[in-house]
């Protein structure tokens, strides 16, 4: 055989022990600080109850609601299509093709907005792109969609057309039962919903050409 | 496709198929560089006098095994993300079978026929046109065969993780099996006569 084969032969083979012999080493995904602080500045990052109910309704396929509180509270009431990703476990495999779903927003929420912030935190250091925080997390849109108050007959027009936005809303999420605030627990509402079986966009699910 | 850079936002996802006619390209000129235009060099492989095919396919995919592992070392490429092609063993062993009664016939499979019909060989025109008789006939079928299709699923699955082996174990293993095949496969195109073409 020619030499120049052997030549080949023998790179090739130590190339391959060189993979053998080198250390286990797990890549650093990680983004730059600088990069991450541009991020946390930037007040985008935040979408507003009213934004997220709206879109909501309209069944937006590009809206993924990550639900960061504990499993049992998320039991007891969670958005509609919302998926349950406690933030202690946020970094397990199990979770990566939710957060890594190509042409979805991914946003976050909890009772306030901390722990969707911190998950958003630890997501966007991870560079998980397309994520957003809930302003005000579910305590904010129940006080607004479930509990809103009619404005003062002296406010906006804006402020009536906000408000009656909500009030359409908050029969949307009553299920067409009369919208009393006081009789609304967060027990009840949405629940029928949230149980929907969420499809997971997997990262790449055209199939690759291959062959000869 | 093109993962890293697609999926990652690198490169905007309309670029797909650019990248696609341009791999097309440039694999169409590999495979006619390696001679496999001839359908005389490929059925070598069956018959013993020339192992082209299996040197060429064999270095492609251990050159892309160590590029890949080492990519994935140096951080460049995120080994996680790349698209694995689903497992579906029935369909695999069937459509093997078919596949190598076909090579083995025609002198071609499906990418090298294409590549000999466009330096004008007559051998592969016909070929192409059986392989389109081939493929409609499936279409229409395609009812009647899907249950043994699907059948038989694993899943995205690597052969290091059946055999419990790391991803580098067995591409070390692989290179050397390749290396000994390739001196294999040489020496036995020495003890064979020599066929012109």
């Amino acid at each position: 055989m020619d030499r120049r084969y052997t030549i080949l032969a023998i790179l090739v083979i130590v190339a391959a022990l060189g993979l053998l012999v080198l250390p286990n080493r797990i890549g650093n995904k990680a983004i730059a600080p600088e990069q991450l602080l541009v991020a946390i500045d930037d007040p985008a990052r935040f979408l507003s109850t009213d934004l997220i109910t709206e879109r909501i309704i309209a069944g937006d396929p590009s809206l993924q609601l990550i639900d960061v509180r504990m499993a049992e509270q998320f039991r007891q009431f969670a958005l509609p299509g919302a998926v349950n990703v406690p933030v202690d476990s946020l970094l397990s495999p199990q979770w990566k093709e939710i957060l890594h779903q190509p042409g979805k927003d991914k946003v976050f929420y909890s009772n306030a907005d901390i722990e969707a912030d911190q998950a958003w935190q630890i997501c966007r250091r991870n560079s998980v792109d397309r994520i957003f925080v809930m302003k005000g997390g579910l305590n904010y849109w129940f006080s607004t969609i479930i509990k809103g108050e009619e404005p003062p007959a002296t406010a906006s027009s804006n402020a009536f057309d906000l408000y009656h936005f909500r009030l359409a809303a908050r029969q949307y999420f009553t299920s067409g039962v009369s919208a009393d605030a006081g009789k609304v627990e967060p027990g009840t509402t949405g629940d029928k919903k949230s149980a929907e079986k969420v499809n997971v966009i997997k990262k790449t699910s055209k199939p690759a050409g291959g062959g000869c | 496709m093109v993962g890293p850079l697609i999926p990652m936002g690198v490169i905007p996802q309309a670029w797909d198929n650019v990248f696609a006619v341009l791999l097309g390209m440039g694999f169409g000129i590999s495979l006619e560089a390696s001679g496999f235009s001839s359908s005389r060099k490929i059925i070598g492989t069956f018959f013993g006098y020339d192992f082209v095919v299996l040197k060429v396919f064999f270095t492609a995919a251990i050159t892309a095994l160590l590029g890949l592992l080492y990519f994935s070392y140096l951080g460049w490429v995120d080994y996680s993300m790349l698209y694995i092609q689903p497992t579906f063993v029935t369909s695999a062993i069937v459509g093997g079978i078919v596949m190598g009664i076909g090579f083995s016939m025609g002198g071609y499979c499906p990418g090298t026929s294409f590549c000999a019909l466009a330096i004008g060989k007559l051998d592969a025109l016909v070929f192409t046109i059986g392989m389109l008789i081939g493929i409609f006939i499936f279409s229409e079928a395609f009812p009647i065969v899907e249950k043994m299709y699907n059948s038989g699923s694993l899943g995205p699955k690597l052969v290091s993780d059946s055999l419990g082996m790391s991803a580098s174990l067995f591409a070390f293993l692989l290179v050397v099996i390749a290396v000994g095949m390739f001196y294999g496969a040489t020496w036995v195109e020495r003890k064979v006569k020599k066929v012109d073409y």
